[in-house]
């Protein structure tokens, strides 16, 4: 028999801990920007994403792209560490041993409100061992210079090094469909690298993000 | 928090509230005090409300495991929590922001829908026996509500 009781009994039912309307807050005296346990956000304006771009392009010309990915390799490291930090102050539990479909939806909230887009899991290639991201509104690519080829390099790094923490493996991530090359979203696929190998050249062919996963899974 | 009253003090930004603006005050004024009455005997009676609920469901699902049944009466209870925040401050975006950016993703995922459905019938019936007629009315549409946000795709 259920006891009400019993499933009641710690009180707290932990909801969304990263929803838009509690997480952000602002004080208008100080001019900062903090989120609900205090840390301190930062706002960035498109000219700001606009100038890093120019700036990078003018400093390190054609190695841009890989710059950026390692900019988000390594700001993904402490994004992954306070992600989790936060996770288990508010749920009480640690991001392992949280359901999965709690920690997509936390990662999803998370991206929304951070303003990055909307982030969306894919977990329906895993059994083939890779991971698809999908991030559409990406202000990071929005910004991005004409370089016609996928742009989020960025947003690459950052997923490399928070799948790569979170599974314990060392995981890669290639974009394979970008919306400043006029795709309708921004597709990311993570997984080992010799297992990726291929997928640089397919994407430069002109290869659609479902062609793609297709030749990867066969 | 309250937004008919917040939006009535914004649009009264550089005058005094009108009369009618006033009665309007009063009558959310007035209400307000029913709702903190409704609010706490949902805080007070949760378990009693649910535990019937609990029983019937486990009766009607007799094969279903029991962790499954619980995680969806788990939904119920933060369902119901999030009504009776929503029905305090008059705030039916509050139900919908939480409902569909978590709990909508959580029932999508976890649970069976025919429990879920069910557990949403014997709630709404479990409610009716512990509020009274008056109090019913303030409550009720938020349940609703959530009824349709749950189990209505985009």
């Amino acid at each position: 028999m259920i006891s009400i009781a019993n499933l009641l009994s710690e009180e707290r039912l932990p909801g969304n801990y990263f929803a838009h309307d509690v997480y952000v807050k602002g004080e208008l005296e100080l001019g900062l920007l903090e989120n609900r346990r205090g840390d301190r956000l930062l706002a960035i304006p498109d000219t700001f994403i606009a100038a890093i771009y120019s700036g990078l392009d003018r400093e390190t010309g054609s190695a841009t792209p890989l710059v950026l990915f390692n900019c988000g390799k390594w700001w993904g490291k402490n994004f992954y560490v306070r992600f989790c930090e936060e996770v288990k102050d508010y749920y009480g539990y640690g991001v392992a041993q949280m359901e999965m479909v709690e920690f997509i939806q936390c990662l999803e909230q998370l991206w929304k409100t951070h303003g990055w887009g909307l982030f969306t899991f894919d977990p329906s290639h895993y059994h083939h061992g890779f991971l698809v991201v999908k991030i559409s509104n990406s202000p990071f690519v929005r910004q991005a210079p004409n370089w016609k080829r996928p742009a989020g390099f960025l947003e690459a790094g950052i997923l490399t090094s928070f799948f790569t923490q979170l599974t314990g493996r060392e995981l890669t991530c290639i974009q394979t469909a970008c919306e400043s090359l006029g795709a309708e979203t921004n597709y990311f696929v993570l997984g080992v690298r010799d297992r990726l190998q291929n997928v640089e050249s397919w994407v430069k062919e002109g290869q659609n993000h479902e062609a793609i996963m297709t030749q990867l899974c066969a | 928090m309250h937004p008919e009253i917040v939006r009535l003090l914004q649009e009264a930004e550089d005058r005094y509230l009108q009369t009618s603006e006033v009665e309007i005050f009063q009558r959310y004024a007035a209400s307000l005090n029913r709702r903190l009455e409704i609010y706490e005997k949902l805080r007070e009676k949760e378990e009693k409300i649910f535990q019937p609920v609990a029983d019937a469901i486990e009766a009607a699902f007799p094969n279903e495991k029991p962790e499954v049944v619980s995680r969806s009466l788990k939904h119920w209870i933060l369902i119901l929590r999030y009504c009776a925040t929503a029905m305090l401050a008059n705030d039916p975006e509050f139900l919908k922001l939480r409902l569909q950016e978590w709990v909508k993703g959580l029932v999508a995922a976890q649970a069976n829908e025919e429990i879920e459905l069910k557990i949403y019938e014997l709630l709404e019936t479990e409610l009716k026996s512990h509020l009274s007629e008056k109090q019913l009315p303030l409550l009720l549409p938020f349940l609703a509500k959530s009824k349709e946000l749950i189990f209505t795709d985009e």
